[in-house]
């Protein structure tokens, strides 16, 4: 079965993912499929993963970082520039799921370029240890996507900064992601090497001897992909509202008043549920402080515009507005009831 | 691995069982084992409509997320909750899981009897 491959110019992980999908659901199941590709500075979410549990919403926001979600399982994933995917999408596999079907042949790739790369017991690729490359797969009847990253010199400091999720400790129903120490690739090939250079070697390598020929998207497969990017991967309903239900707590003691504890109940990527607990004392009822956060975005910039509306003072003694936000900013600890 | 000769089967590896005019669905025991430890699962909602041969749901295992397809069409009247907090039910007892009954059938996909069922898992390998 002769291998296709098709390279994709376009940075824009919606666009990047509709491909996938297009490639999967789409084209001949006579071929074999192989792609390579990058995106610009993005989180890409497992399936079943709760968004808000995985990112650092605000800091995405600040950074203007897509947060996207894909049809695989496992973790969050940070990718930008110095960061390269890969996609096969094969046919006729045994129903019998096998990671190392397509991990084993890229690390056996990566150690032909100079990289000591070996396939771990969970989905990775590792480098003396650590973490080079993710991979994940979506199956349907007989079909198989299996994608990876390979970890060229992706900044690690944006990474770790995207991928910290605003509460320390924040429980949802959904798949969390397991953290791995990660190093790049350019690390250990030959020193020089650009992203370009290994991308050429990388694909050259990978199917050396085996039959393998281009693919380019015509116009009909690229309105077929703009029409599945409009209607899933660019929506945010898609990337945020499909986050199974979670819990997150913003605790904190403030001076003069006590301690404050708000619960929210996170649904479809909005609060749902909001309830103050504290040993504060009361001028009226709080219930309506916390009502007020209800259908907001559980984002610091949600939580300045509800407070902008409504004065914490009127319903709790001594809560200025300026204590509040600091604890939805600074203070917060995560935890969940079940 | 485990055919249970009272269920039906179909080629996307869910088992069928009719109780009182409601069929119960699930996945087998070959389909479990193939996809690994299940650490997720998408369920439809009561009452929603569902399509032989089109998806109604989801899992994921540490290897894959995976489709599941539904045998017949019909309206969705009970899910099996537990297995919201407890997917890894479907790995322990496959059979006891039932993830969701379907009344008001009106089509199904071609079934096929414990022994046509463990024959085409042999072929798969």
């Amino acid at each position: 079965m002769a291998w296709r491959y098709i390279e994709l110019h376009t940075t824009d992980p919606t666009f990047n993912l509709a491909v996938e999908q297009y490639v999967f659901d789409r084209l001949p199941r006579e071929h074999s499929y192989f792609m390579l590709w990058q995106n610009a500075p993005s989180v890409i979410i497992g399936k079943h993963q709760n968004a808000y549990a995985e990112i650092n919403a605000d800091y995405v926001r600040e950074k203007h970082i897509q947060v996207v979600r894909r049809l695989s399982g496992g973790g969050a994933v940070y990718h930008d520039l110095g960061n390269l995917n890969f996609t096969f999408v094969q046919d006729g596999t045994s129903s019998r799921l096998d990671l190392s079907l397509f991990c084993d042949p890229v690390a056996k790739t990566l150690r032909e370029l100079g990289a000591p790369a070996e396939v771990n017991g969970r989905n990775d690729i590792t480098v003396q240890g650590m973490k080079i490359s993710g991979n994940a797969q979506y199956v349907r009847e007989g079909r198989v996507m299996h994608h990876g990253t390979l970890l060229f010199d992706a900044d690690l400091e944006a990474a770790a900064q995207a991928l910290k999720p605003t509460a320390e400790k924040l429980r949802s129903k959904g798949v969390a992601s397991v953290r791995s120490r990660m190093t790049t690739l350019s690390r250990h090939l030959p020193q020089g090497t650009t992203l370009a250079e290994f991308k050429d070697r990388f694909l050259r390598q990978l199917f050396a001897g085996q039959p393998m020929e281009p693919y380019t998207l015509n116009q009909e497969d690229l309105d077929a992909i703009e029409a599945i990017r409009a209607e899933r991967y660019a929506l945010p309903q898609w990337n945020f509202g499909q986050s199974p239900p979670c819990d997150l707590v913003y605790s904190g003691r403030i001076e003069g008043c006590g301690t404050v504890e708000l619960h929210f109940r996170i649904e479809k990527g909005r609060i749902s549920r909001s309830e103050l607990h504290g040993d504060f004392f009361t001028n009226q009822d709080p219930a309506p402080l916390a009502d007020a956060f209800l259908g907001c975005a559980p984002e610091y910039s949600d939580y300045a515009g509800v407070l902008a509306a409504i004065d914490p003072e009127e319903y709790i003694r001594s809560l200025s507005k300026e204590d509040f936000l600091f604890l939805l900013k600074k203070q917060q600890i995560g935890t969940c009831k079940e | 691995m485990n055919y249970p000769n009272e269920l039906l089967y179909s080629k996307t590896h869910e088992w069928v069982k009719e109780e009182d005019g409601v069929v119960v669905i699930g996945i087998s025991d070959y389909a479990q084992d193939a996809l690994g430890d299940l650490v997720f699962i998408n369920l439809p909602e009561v009452g929603d409509e569902v399509v032989a041969g089109e998806a109604f749901g989801d899992v994921e295992s540490v290897k894959a997320v995976s489709d599941l397809v539904c045998p017949v069409s019909g309206t969705v009247c009970a899910i099996n909750e537990e297995l919201l907090d407890s997917p890894e039910m479907l790995n322990e007892e496959p059979y006891d899981a039932w993830i969701i009954k379907v009344e008001n059938e009106t089509d199904r996909e071609e079934l096929l009897s414990a022994a046509d069922y463990e024959a085409f898992c042999a072929e798969e390998g």
